[in-house]
């Protein structure tokens, strides 16, 4: 297979150098998981006015390989109601996409593992299969709770996925290419947060959605369904769950940071060489995660209606409003600080839309099924 | 030669998995089988180099299954996961009748249909500018009624699912 172009072979043999380049990824990829696990507890923590692990390690710094350790020591319990093969495959589905994300990611110029022409498609198109392994999960597990997070997760996912592609695909229009290396490598003089906050706003909503994060974090809520789908997991499995959760929050902090932060590029460009555009993207890719952190760690929980109208009612309808508005602009040539500044001041007006939304007590009227008797305490 | 060895491996694997979509005692088994093959299918195009469709398959079918699970689950009397139920009924024949119809029509559209000349052995990369040019360019038109029409069942579909507050 020789139509995907990528930089420099290793002993000039494609396969081995694909197996070279996955081990690495994938190893860094641990090791990031490991300590994204510590970081969060210690962010939290601090959020919360605590410290966090501090025992195991130097601050603490060991804790994550302790977990892992536990982890993998632990019994792999089934229950005698489970779906034997259902709920046996469910972990290696859920992981699998999130592995094949990383194929396609740029970490320095023309450094990922594949530079795929259709790249950024290719991002949306496996992390899709997500939704597979989540639902097996909540079917497989024979338990109520399981079967509720796995429901959830799956409605949550699909309607999610629709303002998180349309505002990708509002960016690739202003960048005319769907190549992530070279989306990245139009960004050395400005990164496109500056010219799609929009877009920047709605894809970070919608990723908070997709990965299951605090305030989206329904699939999951342990005060509502004890932890959602995979409730009934012990040992390996579930590692392999936690494992799948954070390289998937790492891997969007790099897709993110790729396309709205200019990822290697912004702002040295190709001049400073692979190392420094290695750091950049971590860089940039840490202050989404921490961003992403920072979010869970002052919002509370959102109701399961409000989430879907959310979605059904707000991000969808102005996602397809950026896209037109991009459209119209791209169509004309008109000038790109202009709809910059159209975007700006779209980002402005939603985002203080959901503020005002947010600060004023909630109506009880209209509300669905089991929240129509919904009491809202005055604030 | 890999790339037939590869070929190979994938028939074999989407006709067994496309069996047990038929054979599998519970609803839910068929999903996954289903989504495997579909997967299957997906691969198939990546050996002809037309990723974009691969990609499409993926993404689309991904969903589509998912909700399909989900319809599964709320329209059938599933019992506790895994448990077998009866999956034949006194429609079982009419099934059958409309089963060997389908696959007579396909298999006799898919013999009689002059299909253009064969690529030969080096199939050529389609660029996804070739595609975007060919959908909203030269078939603009049918793209369009296309959305609408699926507009319209979307639509409609919200309006039978909605439930009207009567209590």
């Amino acid at each position: 297979m020789s139509e995907f172009p990528f930089a420099d072979p290793f002993f000039g043999l494609s396969w081995l150098d694909a197996i070279i380049r996955i081990v690495i990824v994938v190893l860094v990829m641990t090791l990031v998981v490991v300590y994204l696990t510590y970081g969060e507890r210690k962010v939290v923590a601090r959020f919360q006015m605590r410290l966090g692990p501090t025992r195991t390690g130097p601050i603490g710094l060991l804790q994550g390989f302790a977990d892992a350790i536990k982890l993998l020591i632990k019994e792999d319990v089934r229950p005698r109601n489970a779906d034997r093969w259902v709920f046996e495959f469910a972990p290696y589905l859920t992981f699998i996409p999130v592995f094949l994300v990383l194929v396609a990611l740029p970490f320095a110029q023309d450094w990922g593992v594949r530079n795929l022409a259709l790249g950024m498609f290719f991002v949306f198109a496996v992390l899709g299969l997500n939704i597979v392994g989540v639902l097996m999960a909540g079917l497989g597990s024979g338990n109520k709770y399981a079967l509720l997070g796995g429901v959830r997760a799956a409605a949550q996912m699909i309607s999610y996925e629709i303002p998180l592609v349309v505002a990708l695909l509002a960016v690739a229009m202003v960048a005319g290419t769907l190549d992530l290396n070279a989306i990245v490598g139009m960004q050395d003089s400005r990164p496109f947060i500056l010219i799609q906050p929009l877009a920047f706003v709605i894809f970070f909503t919608a990723m908070l959605s997709e990965l299951h994060r605090a305030p989206f974090d329904i699939p999951v809520a342990e005060s509502e369904i004890v932890g959602g789908y995979f409730v009934e997991y012990s040992g390996i499995r579930w590692s392999m769950f936690q494992l799948a959760e954070y390289a998937s929050l790492w891997a969007f902090s790099i897709f993110g940071s790729a396309i709205f932060l200019g990822g290697w590029a912004f702002p040295f460009g190709e001049d400073w060489g692979w190392g420094w555009q290695l750091v950049l993207t971590l860089i940039k890719s840490l202050i989404m995660i921490m961003l992403i952190f920072w979010v869970r760690a002052t919002l509370p929980r959102l109701r399961m209606d409000q989430l879907m109208s959310f979605c059904w009612k707000a991000l969808i309808e102005v996602s397809f409003a950026l896209l037109l508005v991009n459209g119209l602009f791209l169509y004309y040539d008109w000038p790109e600080p202009i709809l910059a500044a159209v975007n700006w001041v779209g980002a402005i007006l939603f985002l203080g839309g959901i503020y005002l939304r947010a600060a004023r007590k909630p109506s009880t009227k209209n509300l669905v099924g089991s929240y129509k008797h919904a009491e809202v305490p005055n604030p | 030669m890999t790339t037939e060895v590869l070929w190979w491996i994938f028939a074999v694997a989407i006709v067994a998995v496309s069996a047990g979509v038929v054979f599998a005692r519970t609803v839910i088994h068929s999903a996954i089988f289903l989504i495997l093959s579909l997967a299957g299918v997906g691969a198939m195009y990546l050996f002809l180099t037309i990723e974009f469709i691969a990609l499409v398959q993926f993404l689309i079918y991904g969903g589509a299954v998912t909700v399909l699970i989900l319809l599964a689950l709320m329209l059938t009397r599933m019992g506790i996961a895994g448990r077998p139920e009866p999956t034949t009924g006194v429609q079982a024949p009419f099934g059958a009748l409309v089963a060997a119809g389908l696959m007579a029509t396909l298999i006799g559209v898919a013999v009689s249909t002059a299909w253009p000349g064969d690529l030969g052995q080096n199939a050529v990369a389609v660029s996804i500018e070739n595609i975007g040019e060919q959908m909203f360019q030269n078939f603009g038109a049918p793209f369009m009624i296309t959305a609408a029409l699926l507009l319209v069942a979307f639509i409609g579909a919200i309006v039978i699912a909605r439930q009207e507050d009567e209590d």
